[in-house]
Parts: C-alpha cells; sequence; structure tokens
C-alpha cells in the first residue's frame, strides 16, 4: 500500500525505458487526462446541440424526462464511482515514509502537483468559463421551469463536482506526497481547492432565488454574487506557486548539475 | 511607495539539466496560468459586468463605461501583486486580458452563435487590451502602487470608449424604427427576442440620458477612472492576501 521514497521506487525501472526526462516522468498520463477531458467536455457540448432545442425546451415533456434527467442520472452515477475511487486511491498508495523522500524525487512529484493543479484549471475553464456563460445563451432562448435545465444538467451538477474533485484530488496529493504539504496544511492550496468548492454550494442560493425570479434579466444579479466570491480564491494559485518556487530552489541546490 | 522586495534568485542561472528542468516547469505553469485565467477571470466578469458585455444593446453610455473598467481592473491588479512583485514580470493585466478574450470569443461563437443562433455582431466582446498593456507599462516603469494606481488606474478607465468605438460605433447609428429614433444597437435587441429579458430593458439607455447628449460617456468613463484608481490597490492587495506561502496546522 504504502510507496517508499528512497532513490529505489518501482517505477524508477519502468521510466528507466521512457524517453522523458525523470521530472516530467508523469507527462504521458497529464496530457491523456487533458485528452480524455477534452472529449468529454467536447461531447457534453455536441449533445446538447443535438438534444438541446429537440427535447430541453419544457420539462414537462416526457423526451425531457427522457434525454435530459437520465443524462443527470447517468453523471451522479459517474461522479458516485469517481470520488470514492479516485480519491480513495490517492489515499491508500500515500507514502508513509516522507522523511526518507530524495531530492530528485520531490522535485518530481512537485510537477506532478502541479500536473494535477493545471488538470484543476482546465475544468475550472469548462466550468467557469464555457459552460457558464453559455447558460446565459440558453436561458434567453428558452423558459427556465426547472433547475434541471439543458445546461444546468452539464454546468451545475457535473462540471462542478467533476472540479472539486480534480481540486480535492490536488490537495490530497500534496497531502500525501510531499513532505512540506505532509507536515503542515498549506493555506494556498486549501483556499484554491475551498473557494471554487463553494461555488458549487452557491447553487443552492442561486436556485432559491430563481424560484422568485426566473429570468437572467441581470447576469450580473446579486444572485449570483456567490459564484463570483468563491472564484476569487482561485487566485491561491499564486500562493502555491510561491511555496513551490521556493521549495525547488532549495531542492535543486541538493542535486548535482547535469550537462 | 515601491513594490517588495524578489524573490531569491540563485546566483548563477542554471545551464545544463537544471535549466531544461525549470524550463520544463516554466511551460506547465504557463498552461496552468491560461486555464486558470479564463476559467476564474471570466466568470468574475461575466458575473459582475454580464449582460454589458454579452448584448450589443446593452452597451450604453451609462453604465457600460462605468462597470466594465472598474470590474476588469480586479483580477489584473491581483496577479500584477504577485508576478510583478515576485519575478518581475510586467504582463499581468495583459495576460488577465488575453485569456478573458480567449474565453469570451470562444463562448459567443460556440454557445451564443452556434447553439443559439444569436448573430455574432449582436454578442461582440469589448476589449480592454490597450487599457491592460498600458496599465503593465505604467507599473513596469514606475515600480510603484502609488503611480500605477492613480495614472494606471485612471488611463485603464479612460481608454475603454475610444478603444471600443471602432468596434461598436457604427451601431450606434440612428435608425428610425415604429415612428421612434433608435440605434442599430436597439434594433437588434427588439429582433432578437431574449425570454429572460422583460419589455421594459429593451430601451437600455435612461429616456433622459439621450438628451443627455455628448456629455454622458465623458462623465461615465471620469466616474470610473476615479473608482479604477481605488479599485487598483485594494485587489493588489487582495492579490498579496490570496498568494500567502502560509502553512497552518488545521483548517
Amino acid at each position: 500500500m504504502a510507496v517508499t521514497t528512497s532513490g529505489h521506487l518501482p517505477a524508477q525501472a519502468e521510466h528507466e525505458q521512457s524517453k522523458l526526462p525523470w521530472y516530467i516522468r508523469d507527462l504521458h498520463k497529464y496530457l491523456l487526462t487533458f485528452a480524455g477531458l477534452t472529449v468529454m467536455y467536447v461531447g457534453l457540448r455536441l449533445y446538447q446541440g443535438a438534444f438541446g432545442v429537440l427535447a430541453g425546451l419544457d420539462s414537462t415533456e416526457p423526451a425531457f424526462q427522457t434525454h435530459w434527467m437520465r443524462l443527470f442520472h447517468i453523471e451522479l452515477g459517474i461522479l458516485a464511482l469517481v470520488f470514492p475511487a479516485l480519491w480513495g486511491y490517492l489515499w491508500l498508495t500515500r507514502d508513509q515514509n516522507l522523511e526518507a523522500i530524495a531530492p530528485k524525487e520531490e522535485i518530481r512529484r512537485y510537477f506532478t502537483l502541479t500536473m494535477w493543479i493545471s488538470i484543476y484549471t482546465f475544468a475550472v475553464y469548462w466550468a467557469g468559463s464555457y459552460f457558464a456563460e453559455q447558460d446565459n445563451s440558453w436561458h434567453q432562448v428558452s423558459i427556465r421551469d426547472t433547475p434541471f435545465t439543458a445546461n444546468h444538467i452539464i454546468e451545475f451538477y457535473f462540471n462542478f463536482p467533476l472540479y472539486v474533485l480534480l481540486g480535492g484530488s490536488a490537495w490530497l496529493y500534496a497531502r500525501t506526497r510531499l513532505p512540506l504539504y505532509a507536515k503542515e496544511i498549506s493555506l494556498p492550496l486549501t483556499l484554491a481547492v475551498i473557494g471554487p468548492f463553494m461555488i458549487l454550494v452557491s447553487v443552492g442560493f442561486n436556485e432559491w432565488g430563481h424560484t422568485f425570479w426566473f429570468r437572467e434579466e441581470f447576469f450580473a444579479a446579486p444572485i449570483h454574487w456567490g459564484f463570483v466570491v468563491g472564484v476569487w480564491f482561485a487566485l491561491g494559485v499564486g500562493g502555491i506557486l510561491l511555496q513551490q518556487v521556493n521549495r525547488m530552489i532549495e531542492l535543486l541546490d541538493k542535486i548535482e548539475d547535469l550537462p | 511607495m515601491a513594490t517588495t522586495k524578489l524573490l531569491d534568485i540563485p546566483p548563477q542561472p542554471y545551464t545544463g539539466e537544471k535549466a531544461r528542468l525549470t524550463r520544463a516547469y516554466d511551460y506547465l505553469i504557463l498552461v496552468l496560468a491560461l486555464f486558470l485565467f479564463i476559467g476564474a477571470f471570466h466568470l468574475h466578469v461575466a458575473l459582475t459586468v454580464g449582460d454589458w458585455d454579452f448584448w450589443l444593446d446593452w452597451k450604453d453610455r451609462q453604465w457600460w463605461p462605468l462597470v466594465t473598467p472598474l470590474m476588469m481592473i480586479t483580477f489584473p491588479a491581483a496577479v500584477q501583486a504577485v508576478l510583478w512583485t515576485n519575478f518581475r514580470l510586467p504582463l499581468g493585466a495583459t495576460l488577465c486580458v488575453s485569456c478573458l478574450l480567449i474565453g469570451t470569443w470562444i463562448t459567443r461563437i460556440f454557445a451564443y452563435h452556434y447553439w443559439n443562433y444569436f448573430p455574432i455582431n449582436m454578442v461582440l466582446p469589448a476589449t480592454m487590451m490597450p487599457s491592460a498593456l498600458v496599465l503593465d507599462v505604467i507599473l513596469m516603469l514606475s515600480n510603484s502602487l502609488t503611480v500605477t494606481s492613480i495614472f494606471g488606474g485612471m488611463s485603464f478607465a479612460l481608454l475603454f470608449y475610444p478603444s471600443n468605438w471602432p468596434i461598436f460605433g457604427l451601431f450606434h447609428m440612428p435608425v428610425e424604427y415604429g415612428n421612434a429614433q433608435l440605434t442599430l444597437a436597439d434594433v437588434f435587441g427588439f429582433q432578437y427576442i431574449r425570454a429572460g429579458m422583460p419589455e421594459y430593458l429593451r430601451i437600455i439607455e435612461r429616456g433622459t440620458l439621450r438628451t443627455y447628449g455628448q456629455y454622458a460617456t465623458p462623465l461615465s468613463a471620469f466616474c470610473s477612472a476615479l473608482l479604477c484608481t481605488l479599485m487598483y490597490p485594494l485587489w493588489w492587495y487582495l492579490g498579496t492576501w490570496f498568494a500567502t506561502i502560509r502553512y497552518v496546522k488545521t483548517i
């Protein structure tokens, strides 16, 4: 279960066959995750294009149940599986011998943490930029008669939990594999994960407000400001960068500069 | 007030593997920052500037020149506080605004135009690029929070309307519609009915404003300039606070 941290990691033999430098050993996984997420998000957008107008305008229609509520239940099922699986994996494979970590291995893990945070920000892009503003577009052509509209089903109930999953994974990775983050809790990393998590919680306030006032008459209306305050916390990433750079400068001083 | 000190940079630049390693890290950070600022800054702008940036007929002379710079100077100030102070990178504002424009253009094309058939002219985003460039240059040349707050903040707001006039000026052409004088932008609003936009918002500018002649825009712009000089340092310190390097025992 536990991963040891000395120079002889099981993955190191595997790495010796790879052409990638040791510090970006996880690059393939990183790029594959990007590709997988891109296919998924574009697929969801194409689904909206195919079934938004066809079956997504009236929530009382049977077609709405077939095409949209079924998708909602599938999303919930996927999230219910992926959340415990990924967080459980990160916890169960944690490093229980962090005191013995070699400088090179620690540097490599900082690269992998940066990849985790990068994947997290990619999910924040889709949730905070594309599908968020698309909410306004869709609700200006459809009558909003349910909190489960054709865009909400993807944005609120899938994209938001997904970036929470990925942000939480980055936090767990740091906490379980990097000495500084294991010894104490990084405040900027925690802020950068908790703040956007509160955006998901703000859905409750937003939808409660829309029970009085269904329209998007002003997208900048106060019932949306809970989302705004949550996203400010993403600025905590600046603090993570400073923590990492400071630590990596220390670690680089401990290793030889090969040609 | 001068900005604070840099990180401790190694005395000798790396040359071999360490140089390649740090460059690889830079690229990772660039990708991370790109998506972070598209996602975070775009959400902030969409939910604070919102309709003034989405719709052509909302681009009025009273609120649009006030709200847009005021809400868009926020993230640039916070990011400058980290990138300039620690890394001497004079590009915080330009980075944020470039990311914002990438995000808004993708959304306007694929979410508004291709999904819901709004004409692209009706949903063109405004640009803050000239304002951001000037804000970065003023910080770089002055290395002063005070000077950048006053002159950078003012420039950021005052450059907004002239920068956008070449894009949106043509839509302010007067037209006669239903025995009334409207602008071309107003007609877009009448022709493309929006489910969430009630009748009393079909003409965005207030009645008296249209008899106020040419003075409404500069008044809004100078009001925005004043507020931006205050908003800039507020967000500078907010950026500094979020970019803390503290570790805590419990949360």
